[in-house]
């Protein structure tokens, strides 16, 4: 699938990410500055903290409870599109999926 | 000047605490690294081990928690099922019940909440360095390096001044109690099993629980909300609340590893100072660039916790090694964060290094060190308060490190300092 990261400078990176990766290790992978996954994907930073596009939320379906209490300790302002990238894994369904990378 | 430099034949036995009061045998884990990246050690005082010592291998089976376990222990002695159940913390248990634990805590210690410190945390470190630098020789962990955590530590307590030299020396007794020079109880050569279901094997264990339980009582009683525990103390959204036995084993994982950690960081970094003195230079005229990138340089060269054991849950095959199931696992964070194949010269400092994927506080996995951003922050606050009075400062004498094959840290570190 491809996938594009919107940078806070107006940037954008897109890359073809295979599925069953999840969307940290993706953006990690292809260098997007911002999204840092210090815990590997574990649920325990909140390091990959991004804005799901408001038209890809749907498909890319709501945070469980433990991504939902760490998503209050992320950096970056909460909205409802907040997620952490490491749960959210690339798939067919998602080709062309935009994340939004919070300003720091 | 004395630079240090590793001693160790390339032969070193990790087994022995005496080992690592040379420094840690960063020789042996280079040819580790080179020749024997999953390596079996026989042990005379408990099960064989083996060791993990290259940083890709260590990323890939940290993050892999369902086979390398944390719910055995994680330190490389053995301890009966009843002992781990008595001692542990939620850094020895796996997700997903590590998780319920780490998420009533984790607000506490994020980026944005620990931000908040900075200037607290800079008051804290001009008081120090008036004191400290108010002589030209003396020793920098001491006077500096072991300072302004404790006082820290305080503000993240909320508990009052003059308990905190108390406090700090029970958590050296907890994580140091490999060494005589913090405990009277050196596990490797305790006679008893009388402490064996206290935290750490030690009696100093028994102390913080009872001064934990006694804070949370004055707490409750009061509604004191100094320092981050009453975060800690407050309901969840469902309207479950920490239970005692959970509040008092954090009380004293945040005694015993937020407070040494930071103390070996800044005194690495300083010791680093001496051996390469373009550093201060460098952080006198670095900027904000520097800054955001040298905390994590420092305590990539500190590696306080020099690994972090894991136990199988299942057979596990490796550089040809099949790794049985129940076997223990050491994953040498002090290895990874030396491996060439990762850093360029990672012998020396490079305050600009970036990308900078050292493993100091566990990264790759979900035990990465809750209190990573209040460590940077200590850091940063204080070598930029260092750096900006120091005209000079190099090694005047013999550097002593830590008896611990746990924590790595230089106890004494003689400096002179000339002043702007």
């Amino acid at each position: 699938m491809k996938a594009i990261w919107k940078l806070p400078n107006g940037e954008e990176i897109t890359a073809e990410v295979s599925d069953g990766t999840n969307m940290m290790q993706a953006a990690v992978d292809n260098n997007v500055p911002g999204v840092v996954g210090e815990c590997g994907g574990c649920l325990s930073c909140a390091t990959c903290h991004v804005y799901v596009d408001p038209a890809w939320v749907e498909k890319t379906g709501v945070a469980d409870d433990f991504e939902d209490a760490m998503l209050d300790v992320a950096e970056a302002e909460r909205t409802d599109q907040s997620r952490l990238s490491c749960q959210i894994e690339a798939s067919g369904e998602l080709d062309g999926l935009v994340l939004i990378v919070p300003q720091p | 000047m004395t630079v240090w430099t590793p001693k160790d034949d390339g032969f070193a036995d990790l087994t022995s605490h005496d080992t690592f009061s040379e420094g840690v045998p960063h020789n042996t884990f280079s040819r580790m690294r080179r020749e024997d990246p999953v390596c079996w050690t026989d042990w005379d005082q408990g099960k064989g081990f083996w060791s993990i010592t290259r940083h890709q291998d260590i990323t890939e089976m940290n993050r892999t928690f369902d086979v390398f376990s944390s719910a055995q222990g994680i330190r490389m002695e053995d301890q009966t099922y009843e002992e781990y159940l008595a001692r542990r913390t939620f850094q020895e248990t796996d997700p997903p019940e590590h998780m319920k634990t780490r998420i009533k805590v984790a607000k506490a210690f994020s980026k944005p909440v620990v931000a908040g410190f900075e200037q607290d945390l800079r008051d804290l470190s001009n008081q120090i360095l008036d004191e400290a630098l108010s002589e030209t020789d003396f020793d920098a962990t001491k006077a500096i390096a072991r300072q302004l955590p404790m006082l820290m530590l305080g503000r993240i307590l909320g508990t009052p001044e003059e308990d905190l030299p108390w406090l700090v020396e029970k958590g050296d007794a907890l994580i140091a109690n490999t060494d005589p020079d913090f405990t009277d109880h050196v596990l490797d050569k305790m006679t008893t099993d009388e402490f064996r279901m206290m935290p750490f094997n030690s009696p100093a264990g028994a102390e913080l629980f009872q001064y934990a339980k006694e804070l949370m009582a004055h707490k409750n009683a009061t509604g004191d909300t100094n320092g981050v525990l009453h975060l800690i103390l407050q309901p969840d959204k469902d309207g479950n609340t920490i239970s005692e036995e959970e509040f008092r084993n954090f009380f004293c994982l945040l005694v015993a590893a937020g407070n040494d950690t930071t103390r070996y960081s800044i005194a690495a970094g300083i010791q680093a100072m001496c051996h390469q003195p373009e550093l201060l230079t460098q952080m006198q005229t670095g900027g904000d660039a520097l800054w955001e990138l040298a905390p994590d340089e420092i305590i990539r060269w500190a590696t306080p916790a020099l690994y972090f054991r894991r136990t199988l849950t299942r057979d596990f095959e490796a550089h040809g090694k099949t790794m049985r199931e129940g076997d223990k696992v050491l994953f040498w964070w002090s290895s990874a964060n030396r491996d060439d194949e990762v850093f360029d010269n990672p012998f020396r400092v490079d305050l600009m290094r970036s990308p900078n994927k050292h493993m100091s506080f566990g990264q790759s996995g979900p035990h990465v060190c809750l209190g990573m951003w209040l460590a940077r922050l200590e850091v940063r606050v204080l070598f930029q308060e260092l750096s900006k009075r120091l005209k000079s400062i190099e090694a005047n004498g013999e550097q002593k490190f830590l008896r611990s094959n746990f924590v790595g840290g230089i106890k004494e570190l003689p400096v002179r300092v000339k002043l702007n």
